[in-house]
């Protein structure tokens, strides 16, 4: 009797001091601003005002915020993934599966209208900026295109997803030869992917750098072939988490980075659109490339690896996400120009073509809306390619 | 505010411990109600106000039946007090679903107070239990909020009368049965915790992955009609669960709400077992006064109509909970009369020799399996009317079962094979420990092996080691999970 009176002493005081302890812990333990494993800011501290109690803002704000701070968080959410994987033997995590230690998310079904979307969105383009002009299109396949139907994991329809594609290119209502698709996946295979990233190593593209180039006309502007890199020098970073590794919360060996630099690259400088924006009280000005004291920075940003500087080393690819960037390459073997429609493989796939182009333009329609670009950017006798990942492809309403 | 949210888990409830623990004995229904209160403006900031109104008015009325009884006007009064609420309830609740669907007259869509049906109905049977006498007028309006308003039961049940939780509400703590009832009540909390987010809500993600995509085969429509009731079964009774466990760690003891309904072999059973206090609801405060049994057969069919009619509305205002409901209007009716078919002839036959006796144990347990068969399918039917929130869905979701209707794919490609042997292969684990879970089998074993180890000397102290490792491996793994994730929906805060 006495022993289990002091049983029932020790459950209540302590559940009650686990609790409390978490409870003290959580609100007096620093808070970071960041969380290097999942890559993102964490959320704020939310402000108590009317306005935001009555729309119950604060209240959700309020679990996001300890949800975000909660101590231990990296390791929890580890044991979330490994009871997930190896008790409930579940295949995913957070929608990422890890096959012989690639990381990648699943996409699927694929959705068609998705597909047509951005048909409709580049024949639109066309209209508008290009009329006269031949018009490139590839596209990146994601990791899935390469592990997911031999590992028991769906994905989409690839070989539809082309189809469909040059169908709607190839209509009625467009000109003949007006949109010409380059085949660059069969160029690519697992290896050239990071492991824990959904992006492709810039050292492992040299291939796809010179089949784009190839369509284009330009491959005998370019000092290397598929199988030599001696034009390059290798920078390695280390310790290269990528998106997946933070997603998946498995244990996972980090990645080595490799950028390559030539004195091509060396010379080449970028200008961004957010970067040169400079909002006033009312309006907001643009200096513009060539205008007096606008901002040109290297090709290869990395002070972007600097702590809080950036949440992905990709990043060190001329500067990571923007809406409009322009690369200017006065080692150049031509005068010629590229307009990139692309999302964020393109980062490292552009420094490669610099050789071939005096200028690239990269503009990413998921941060800049088309009828703006005209605005900026001239599309005459320029060589012109849209180059999407698959997932924006199946994604294309992220595209304005 | 969610019980499985780190707000609440790990905020909310050790300050309402701690306050609850160190006030006096006076105090503790006033620190009930104002961290009820705050619980309930968590999640409805404006409309604390129109419960409070409802506590208010429906005290004031209840001092009248006091005042006046023996007298008309007592009468009045108490009519008053059922019908506020009802209208309160009916005009957030059902307004717009008449005017629009019945009558045909667009009115906005009103907003539902999170809640409001299971507090009204408390409300409701306390004020018809004071006037019948069945109860004592609780002179104190703080106690009287604290009943209503108690957080663990306000927004999702079980629904408590005041009878249940008056001597604790008036007499304070029993402490020569607290620390018991802490006990119970914390392993309780945790259990329910982690039925909801360990097994309904990743049942849910199954649910959810199904019915995303555009066409299922028929495999896959069966599990999904499976995971679906699993899913709402794992969350209401995890969240009744969590209720009673609070309750006990508070010193309240709470009704049981779920007994494993899906061992019924009949409708009747299963209404016996599944949302318990809401059925005993409706038995005692409109069965019985409409007569109940003891009518004749029309009169009698019509009450259950009624009652199933309610039942469906008060779980939402829409054509799928009233087909849901009268649904089992109909099969209640069923099996009442295929049970008088079969029940005279119940004790006709005469003394048996062993083989006649083994051949009806046969016979009754090939009856067992097929009346146990016939009540699996009418609840996968009847949740999956329960489920969706148009009949058409409804409907496409029971076609499917048998190989029909827009959901079922005939002409599979390889790709689509890929997809639905892959989201069956990723959820067979979890929908196994659902199905074993919804039986009674894993409490058998604990029993057994808790049997087995008080046979031993220091059993008891392994069984204690057990339940705190096992009350401490379910509240890390539940942190985690909702820490990780982001699908934490709670399905009965609708009603």
């Amino acid at each position: 009797m006495k022993e289990s009176k002091w049983k029932q002493y020790i459950t209540i005081y302590g559940f009650v001091f686990c609790l409390v302890s978490v409870m003290v812990i959580m609100i007096i333990s620093p808070k970071k601003a960041i969380s290097s494993a999942e890559r993102r800011r964490l959320a704020e501290k939310p402000k108590l005002t009317v306005k935001n109690l009555m729309d119950k803002s604060f209240m959700d704000d309020t679990e996001k915020y300890l949800l975000d701070h909660f101590p231990f968080r990296d390791g929890l959410r580890r044991i979330k993934a490994s009871f997930a994987y190896d008790i409930l033997q579940q295949k995913e995590n957070n929608d990422i599966y890890v096959v012989d230690g690639h990381a990648s998310k699943l996409e699927y079904p694929l959705n068609e209208a998705s597909v047509k979307r951005l048909s409709d969105k580049m024949k639109g383009l066309r209209q508008q900026y290009f009329p006269e002009q031949t018009v490139w299109y590839a596209i990146v396949p994601d990791k899935n295109y390469f592990l997911a139907q031999q590992n028991g994991f769906p994905s989409m329809d690839y070989k539809r997803i082309i189809d469909l594609l040059s169908q709607a290119l190839s209509a009625d209502d467009v000109p003949d030869a007006a949109f010409q698709y380059m085949d660059i996946m069969s160029e690519l295979s697992i290896d050239d992917y990071y492991y824990t990233d959904t992006h492709w190593r810039q050292e492992r593209i040299l291939g796809v750098a010179c089949h784009v180039a190839d369509a284009l006309g330009v491959v005998g502007l370019l000092s290397f072939s598929t199988d030599s890199q001696e034009t390059f020098t290798e920078n390695k970073i280390k310790n290269f988490y990528g998106v997946y590794y933070g997603q998946a919360a498995l244990p996972m060996e980090p990645d080595t980075m490799v950028y390559l630099t030539s004195e091509v690259t060396d010379a080449a400088r970028v200008w961004s659109l957010e970067e040169n924006m400079q909002s006033g009280k009312k309006t907001t000005t643009v200096m513009l490339p060539d205008e007096q004291g606008a901002v040109w920075k290297m090709v290869y940003q990395t002070e972007k690896l600097e702590d809080g500087k950036s949440l992905d080393k990709y990043d060190i690819f001329v500067g990571g996400a923007s809406s409009l960037q322009v690369i200017r390459s006065p080692k150049a073997s031509s005068q010629k120009r590229l307009i990139l429609f692309r999302d964020s493989y393109t980062s490292s796939l552009a420094p490669l073509l610099l050789e071939a182009y005096r200028e690239i333009v990269l503009i990413d329609l998921r941060y800049i809306d088309s009828t703006r670009i005209g605005t900026y950017v001239d599309f005459a006798e320029a060589d012109i390619l849209f180059l999407y990942n698959t997932s924006i492809v199946n994604h294309s309403e992220m595209l304005k | 505010m969610l019980f499985s949210s780190i707000t609440f888990l790990y905020l909310f409830l050790p300050l309402t411990i701690i306050f609850y623990f160190f006030v006096p004995q006076k105090g503790k229904n006033l620190v009930l109600l104002v961290m009820s209160l705050l619980f309930y403006a968590w999640g409805e900031p404006v409309y604390v106000l129109l419960m409070l109104a409802q506590i208010v008015i429906s005290y004031v009325l209840l001092w009248f039946v006091d005042r006046f009884r023996e007298r008309r006007a007592a009468g009045i009064f108490y009519i008053l007090s059922v019908l506020l609420p009802f209208a309160a309830l009916f005009y957030f609740k059902y307004f717009h679903f008449f005017m629009d669907t019945i009558f045909g007259i667009r009115t906005k869509t009103i907003a539902l107070p999170i809640g409001i049906s299971f507090y009204t109905f408390q409300i409701v049977s306390y004020c018809v239990d004071v006037y019948c006498g069945r109860v004592k007028r609780q002179k104190n309006l703080v106690t009287y909020a604290a009943y209503v308003t108690l957080f663990p039961q306000l927004v999702a049940g079980p629904i408590v009368r005041y009878s249940e939780i008056e001597q604790t509400l008036t007499k304070g703590i029993d402490f020569s049965k607290f620390h018991k009832s802490f006990g119970q009540g914390l392993v309780r909390f945790v259990v329910g915790l982690g039925k909801k987010v360990l097994i309904a809500n990743v049942i849910g993600e199954f649910v959810a992955e199904v019915a995303a995509l555009s066409q299922r085969n028929l495999t896959l429509s069966w599990a999904y009609a499976i995971a679906v009731s699993l899913q709402i079964y794992f969350d209401f009774s995890g969240y009744s669960d969590m209720a009673i466990g609070l309750g006990g760690i508070f010193g309240f003891s709470f009704p049981e709400n779920f007994r494993y309904p899906f061992i019924s072999q009949s409708v009747t059973e299963f209404w016996r077992r599944w949302h318990i206090t809401l059925g005993a609801w409706f038995r005692d405060y409109v069965y019985i006064p409409m007569g109940g049994n003891r009518v004749c057969m029309p009169r009698w069919i019509l009450n259950i109509f009624v009652v199933w009619l309610f039942t469906g509305l008060w779980h939402g205002a829409g054509w799928n909970f009233i087909v849901w409901g009268l649904l089992f209007a109909v099969l209640l009716v069923m099996e009442k009369g295929v049970g008088r078919l079969f029940g005279n002839r119940k004790n006709s036959g005469s003394a048996m020799d062993s083989k006649s006796v083994l051949k009806k144990d046969l016979a009754k347990a090939l009856i067992g399996i097929v009346k146990h068969g016939y009540v699996i399918f009418i609840i996968l039917i009847s949740f999956l009317i329960f489920h969706n929130d148009s009949l058409s869905n409804a409907v496409a979701d029971i076609q499917a079962l048998f190989a029909q209707g827009s959901h079922i794919a005939h002409n599979l490609g390889s790709v689509e094979h890929a997809v639905y042997a892959y989201v069956m292969r990723n959820r067979m684990i979890i929908l196994c420990v659902g199905l074993l879970g919804s039986t009674p089998l894993p409490l058998w074993i604990w029993t057994k092996l808790q049997e087995r180890l008080q046979t031993v000397r220091i059993g008891n102290k392994i069984i204690y080691v057990l339940t705190s490792a096992m009350v401490l491996c379910v509240m890390v793994l539940c942190t985690a999970y909702l820490i990780d994730g982001s699908f934490n929906p709670f399905l009965y805060f609708r009603f």
